[in-house]
């Protein structure tokens, strides 16, 4: 993963001219909905917001493999960041520098060649790692001597690592894979296309509700509807893997479409419990930096190991 | 089993742009980094470039809010009284800045906000909301303003009159409040060059005083200033 392979590659051209088309194709419709006096404003700021999040992950993905898991970690520090605020734990600030620590470890041990085998990330230190960081967000009602309400905070702070940092952050040591470009791209697109099929489903057909009591938005329409084009999608952009069997692509459909709405559904009822509506303000129009990757944390390291058991590290 | 309760930041719905000129700020690790890391580049560049030479040190109390007033010739002067306070308190130190300035835009609020930990004033309706803002601020122990009475800069190095919002914040308060003047500040950086020049900086911190004895009629307002006015000037030698 390099500039020089980004430009030679033709998946990385192919899909800059798909999510090209798609803007520009969406930005049409909407235009012509505002000529035609119809009120698009929050849709607007929807889109004016992919405006701004599409080139910068396009261009992080182009400048290669460092960039690309620089750009991940930092995603998840803003994640834990966010999800720290909104339950409280950000005023505690030992386990929020403990957990910030450790996500950019988390980077530099992807970024590291393996010392053993020389390959690039340093895989099993990964894997590893949260039994490294559990046991230190478990040292620090030790170390400060204090026990009340420190349950709570340790239980925030561990899941806080391994949802938002570790879990998510298998999406970065993807950038370690001979196919990377063809794996981060295809998932970043799907899990965004699966999230705008969930939505224009449920908004079309949409009659009962999927989880009244966590998402109360979200319909059993919509679901399917994205189910079924998340398993449509691996067959038209099998160029992405071209290596992939047929069983290989429809189960990268079934990661990418119950996996992308799980995490969207986790997200919801931790907002639910804690009462809160968004994770925080970061994009326009679309809420927190977590209210738009939520999807992609389910999806990325069964996406991952998926690719590990059936193709092994290449 | 008791479920569990939460404690969300009040800001979690302020965008960023929106945040940076909110107050009192929500403390946050990295700005704390970013504003540490600052502060000690600034207080090498002042020692180096401008060879500041701190006069009075030992008159900055020891714990307790105080308020530091200084005359207004140039940017340099709020880097100055910075670099003059204890490096433990640079998170509780706010200089008040003006919020039509400072906090024009994003870029400009982000500097003011993260790096001089500046307080936005409002110069317009006399500063009513702001001067609460002050006196709400300096209730916390330990917390520091840095104020300019004058209001701006000066262009001519004479000393503008104190307006009045320092009086109505120290009358009939217990407030400490420290006069400062700092001399070669206007021809270190006077107002509208790009860059400040290797001129020498000379910062002297006078003694505390406390009008808490006065009332909070608009005669003591004005004797406050007039007060101060005068010993920031005698600080000085009379003018710069």
């Amino acid at each position: 993963m390099s500039i020089d392979f980004a430009i030679n590659s033709p998946v990385f051209l192919r899909y800059l001219l798909i999510v090209g088309g798609l803007l520009l194709f969406a930005g049409v419709v909407l235009g012509s909905l505002r000529l035609a006096g119809r009120n698009v404003a929050s849709p607007l700021r929807t889109y004016r917001g992919w405006l701004i999040m599409i080139p910068i992950v396009l261009g992080t993905l182009f400048l290669g493999r460092e960039a690309t898991i620089l750009g991940v970690t930092l995603l998840a520090a803003v994640g834990f960041k966010e999800f720290a605020r909104a339950t409280g734990l950000y005023e505690d600030w030992w386990m929020t520098g403990i957990v910030y620590l450790a996500i950019f470890a988390l980077g530099a041990v992807s970024l590291v060649p393996d010392p053993r085998l020389g390959s690039p990330g340093w895989y099993g230190f990964f894997m590893a790692s949260p039994v490294f960081v559990i046991a230190l967000i478990l040292l620090v009602p030790i170390v400060r001597n204090r026990s009340r309400g420190e349950l709570q905070k340790v239980a925030l702070a561990i899941l806080g690592f391994i949802y938002f940092g570790w879990m998510f952050m298998h999406l970065g040591f993807l950038a370690n894979t001979g196919n990377a470009y063809g794996y981060l791209l295809f998932l970043v697109f799907a899990v965004e296309i699966n999230d705008v099929a969930a939505f224009t489903f449920g908004r079309m057909f949409g009659k009962r509700k999927l989880r009244e009591r966590i998402s109360p938005n979200k319909t059993l329409a919509g679901s399917v509807g994205a189910i079924a084009i998340s398993l449509v999608l691996p067959w038209l952009l099998w160029f992405s893997f071209p290596h992939f069997s047929p069983a290989l692509l429809v189960l990268t459909g079934l990661i990418v479409g119950v996996g992308g709405q799980l995490g969207d559904l986790v997200i919801s009822y931790i907002k639910r419990d804690i009462g809160i509506k968004d994770m925080g303000a970061t994009i326009h129009g679309h809420g927190g930096i977590l209210d738009r990757v939520d999807s992609m944390i389910f999806v990325a390291p069964i996406f991952f190991h998926m690719v590990r058991w059936f193709n092994g590290a290449g | 089993m008791d479920t569990w309760k939460y404690h969300p930041s009040p800001g979690i719905d302020t965008p960023v742009s929106e945040s940076l000129r909110g107050f009192p700020r929500e403390p946050g690790m990295l700005a704390y980094a970013i504003r540490s890391v600052a502060a000690l580049l600034l207080r090498a560049w002042m020692r180096t470039y401008h060879r500041l030479h701190i006069e009075g040190r030992e008159n900055l109390p020891a714990k307790g809010s105080y308020v530091l007033v200084c005359n207004h010739t140039s940017h340099l002067d709020t880097l100055c009284l910075l670099s003059s306070v204890p490096l433990r308190s640079i998170h509780n130190c706010f200089p008040a800045a003006a919020a039509d300035y400072f906090f024009s835009s994003v870029p400009r609020s982000a500097v003011s906000a993260v790096l001089i930990n500046a307080l936005p004033f409002d110069r317009k309706a006399k500063g009513a909301r702001s001067l609460a803002l002050c006196s709400a601020l300096l209730k916390t122990e330990g917390n520091i303003l840095i104020l300019f009475p004058e209001g701006t800069r000066t262009t001519t190095g004479a000393m503008g009159r104190f307006r009045s919002g320092i009086g109505r914040l120290a009358a009939g308060s217990d407030l400490d409040i420290l006069p400062c003047h700092l001399e070669g500040g206007l021809r270190a950086w006077p107002k509208g060059k790009l860059l400040p020049r290797p001129r020498r900086l000379h910062l002297r911190i006078g003694q505390a005083k406390n009008y808490r004895h006065l009332d909070r009629s608009p005669e003591s307002v004005k004797a406050v200033c007039a007060d101060l006015e005068e010993r920031v000037a005698r600080l000085g030698g009379g003018a710069e």
